[in-house]
């Protein structure tokens, strides 16, 4: 009776656990069985070879790879810079319980904005304000005098990168803002209203108690945006026609995965970089619960 | 014991009933996949004739080959016909997915005469078995505005011009008398790879399909000096293709920003206009009339250095079709049916493969939009002239990889060398199996 009951809760979980091992535990070790053929996508894998780990061989020598990893991280790292740093500067403005700004709401839309439109639009919108001889920001630039010559923004690899930073950057700090606005409103207000009284300055307020207090959610916003900013396609994919041009500049991990697969009918090879990626995403995983943890140890010490 | 059974149960087919909720809807009895919705008229005389009911289920252009491949990879959803590009269409043929045309009970082979020579081969896979047909030709020209010619060349005639143009460096001379007269030759340095790489253009395949050696021949290098030339000497108006300044280009002058410091004379604003652009068949429908209209009868077309030809549309029946005899008749329909093709060629002006109908039509079209002239002629002549065998399976994406290159040579962001260098890496990259030059 007691081990029926034990199953029981099993046949509850029962519709997620199906789904879950069809739609996402099947395709994970189909794709390494992929990994390890030469299967072209097409004309059916029973007529792929099985090349063992030839594929994998090939991933660790491609420079194309590595060159995808560091495009992707510096894309990554340059637009999560600027946006936290827009975003917490923001929130800190927006929660001063001195300034006391109204319109909160207002904002809070207002910087949210961009992120609801679709990164389809957005590309778009962006090819056109960053077209070379007829986009708006060389116009504007010139007209201001800022600019001699119009710049390709596009076609050279440091403004390229640069650009698709920037375009995250907008896409993205005003999701960044509502977090990091939510953790700082969170602060108890005990804690603000002693350190005025001990007579702390706005600097010292910032480092010793909104700082430490928010860094759980800091930390989460780094993850949440890691993991995005591993999986960037979509907007590289559009803005260069899929080639990552200027000079592969803008070939992310995941638009190299589908170039090979897809244009290029290597798709042994583009699941070979897919576990590439998902090694790549547990480094990181492990990184950052590293650093977690390792906070945990140091806390219970101090008790 | 009992209660547990049921508890599975009742899981099982919530998660089963899940699964299945999208299926169980009336089933057509033959679906259609393409990438664009021009079929739908075809169908619906089809649908007329033979009293069925078929679907077409349109995938966007972009994601078109992205989507389909697994559906027929895998057969779950599959059509029961499909239209390929040229772009990814060799590959398809060779995956099998289209049925063998060539064999019983279709014999298409039987049709072979009557169709134009590089259409009908392009639709036979590696072993020479007919897999898909094509009803249009999609050989492309210099389309170019009269107006101008007339007042640079001293002539509008399609025929003297295109003798003016039909070597690269007659191009170039031409490119260089509009320079003086004002006028940008191309909108953009991409229109000259149409006769250095394009789809037929080159005399020689880009590789040998039984060695597999990348052949970088002198014409396809070509496109380096000649889209530098262009730039270098302002015959191109730096509209690159598909841009909304492209599509301005066509209808009056465009804002010309080049060489900034120079225009402050000219108090910051300086316009060019363009003579020509380099485009196949359907961009007389797609581009001209329906984006650039703006000089409706100052056009013509004429041709360039070489003939080339630029996308197409095949069809053919999924090899794993359920109603295999009804989807050939569909096929049959679009690409050798005398009446309804006939009526195409009125509704559409679509330049068309079949010469039952094309030997019928082609002397008695005039185009108003091309000031009157008989473009049909041109774009079969160019047709035939075209050698499928140059055609390989990559030759887009070999294209694309090339023409990337020269872009940034042209923008002076890397050297010709560099440029070469990277290209083969670039396809050691994504075609191990090539061969370059280098190695």
């Amino acid at each position: 009776m007691l081990r029926q009951r034990k199953l029981q809760p099993y046949a509850f979980i029962a519709p997620f656990l199906i789904v879950f091992l069809i739609f996402n535990i099947y395709p994970i070790f189909l794709t390494f069985y992929f990994s390890l053929t030469n299967y072209s996508g097409m004309g059916g894998i029973d007529n792929a070879t099985f090349i063992g780990l030839d594929n994998y061989r090939r991933l660790i020598t491609d420079g194309y790879f590595y060159k995808s990893i560091l495009n992707t991280i510096i894309i990554w790292v340059g637009g999560f810079a600027v946006q936290l740093l827009i975003a917490l500067g923001l929130a800190l403005v927006f929660s001063d319980i001195q300034l006391k700004l109204k319109g909160l709401g207002f904002f809070r839309t207002l910087f949210y904005l961009p992120n609801i439109v679709t990164v389809a639009s957005v590309s778009i919108l962006f090819s056109l304000i960053l077209d070379w001889n007829y986009g708006s920001l060389n116009q504007l630039l010139m007209q201001i005098g800022i600019l001699n010559q119009p710049i390709n923004w596009l076609n050279n690899p440091a403004y390229a990168q640069g650009s698709v930073s920037v375009i995250n950057t907008w896409m993205w700090f005003g999701q960044t803002f509502i977090i990091l606005y939510a953790g700082i409103a969170g602060i108890d207000n005990d804690l603000l209203e002693a350190s005025f009284i001990d007579g702390a300055n706005w600097w010292q307020r910032f480092r010793y108690i909104t700082l430490p207090q928010i860094k759980p959610i800091m930390l989460y916003v780094m993850i949440t945006s890691l993991i995005g900013g591993l999986q960037m396609f979509e907007l590289p994919q559009l803005l260069t026609d899929g080639t990552g041009s200027p000079q592969g500049s803008l070939r992310t991990i995941v638009l190299y995965l589908y170039n090979q697969s897809f244009l290029y009918n290597n798709f042994g090879y583009g699941s070979t970089i897919a576990y590439g990626l998902f090694f790549i995403t547990v480094i990181f995983s492990i990184i950052i619960f590293k650093t977690m943890y390792a906070d945990q140890v140091k806390e219970g010490e101090r008790r | 014991m009992k209660y547990l059974k049921n508890g599975f149960k009742l899981a099982s087919i919530a998660s089963l009933s899940l699964l299945l909720g999208a299926c169980g809807e009336d089933k057509p009895d033959l679906t259609i996949m393409s990438f664009t919705d021009e079929l739908q008229r075809p169908i619906d005389k089809f649908e007329e004739l033979h009293d069925v009911n078929v679907e077409l289920q349109i995938i966007p252009n972009e994601s078109y080959r992205e989507t389909l491949q697994p559906i027929l990879e895998s057969g779950e959803g599959a059509p029961d016909v499909f239209t390929g590009e040229i772009v990814f269409m060799q590959q398809w043929l060779d995956a099998n997915y289209w049925e063998d045309l060539s064999s019983d009970p279709y014999n298409v082979d039987e049709w072979s005469d009557d169709y134009v020579d590089y259409v009908w081969d392009l639709g036979k896979d590696s072993d020479g078995n007919v897999r898909a047909v094509s009803w249009q030709v999609t050989p492309g020209g210099i389309y170019y505005r009269r107006s101008i010619a007339e007042e640079v060349l001293g002539t509008d005639d399609p025929k003297e011009v295109g003798d003016m143009m039909s070597t690269m460096e007659g191009l170039m001379d031409v490119g260089a008398k509009m320079s003086e007269a004002g006028y940008a030759l191309f909108p953009d340095e991409g229109s000259i790879s149409k006769f250095t790489s394009a789809f037929g253009a080159n005399e020689e395949p880009w590789f040998d399909e039984e060695t597999m050696e990348l052949n970088m021949n002198e014409q396809r290098l070509s496109y380096f000096d000649y889209a530098k030339e262009l730039r270098d000497n302002q015959y191109s108006a730096l509209a690159p293709a598909w841009s909304p300044a492209w599509y301005q280009s066509f209808d009056g002058p465009i804002p010309y920003n080049l060489g900034w410091d120079e225009l402050e004379d000219a108090e910051g604003e300086s316009t060019i206009e363009v003579f020509g652009v380099a485009l196949p068949t359907w961009a007389l429908d797609a581009v001209f009339k329906q984006e650039a209209s703006e000089n409706a009868g100052d056009w013509a077309v004429t041709n360039g250095p070489t003939s080339y030809f630029e996308g197409g549309t095949w069809l053919g029946v999924y090899e794993g079709s359920e109603n295999k005899d009804l989807a050939f008749e569909f096929v049959k329909m679009m690409t050798h049916d005398e009446e309804f093709l006939t009526e195409w060629v009125d509704e559409t002006g679509d330049v068309l493969s079949y010469s039952p109908v094309t030997d019928k039509v082609k002397e008695d079209i005039s185009d108003d939009f091309l000031g009157g002239q008989n473009h049909y002629e041109f774009f079969l002549d160019e047709a035939d002239t075209i050698d499928a065998s140059t055609v390989t399976p990559y030759d887009q994406q070999l294209n694309d990889l090339f023409g990337t290159q020269v872009g940034l040579y042209v923008d002076g962001e890397i050297t010709k060398e560099e440029g070469i260098q990277a290209f083969y890496d670039e396809v050691n990259n994504s075609f191990p199996e090539i061969i370059t030059p280098d190695n």
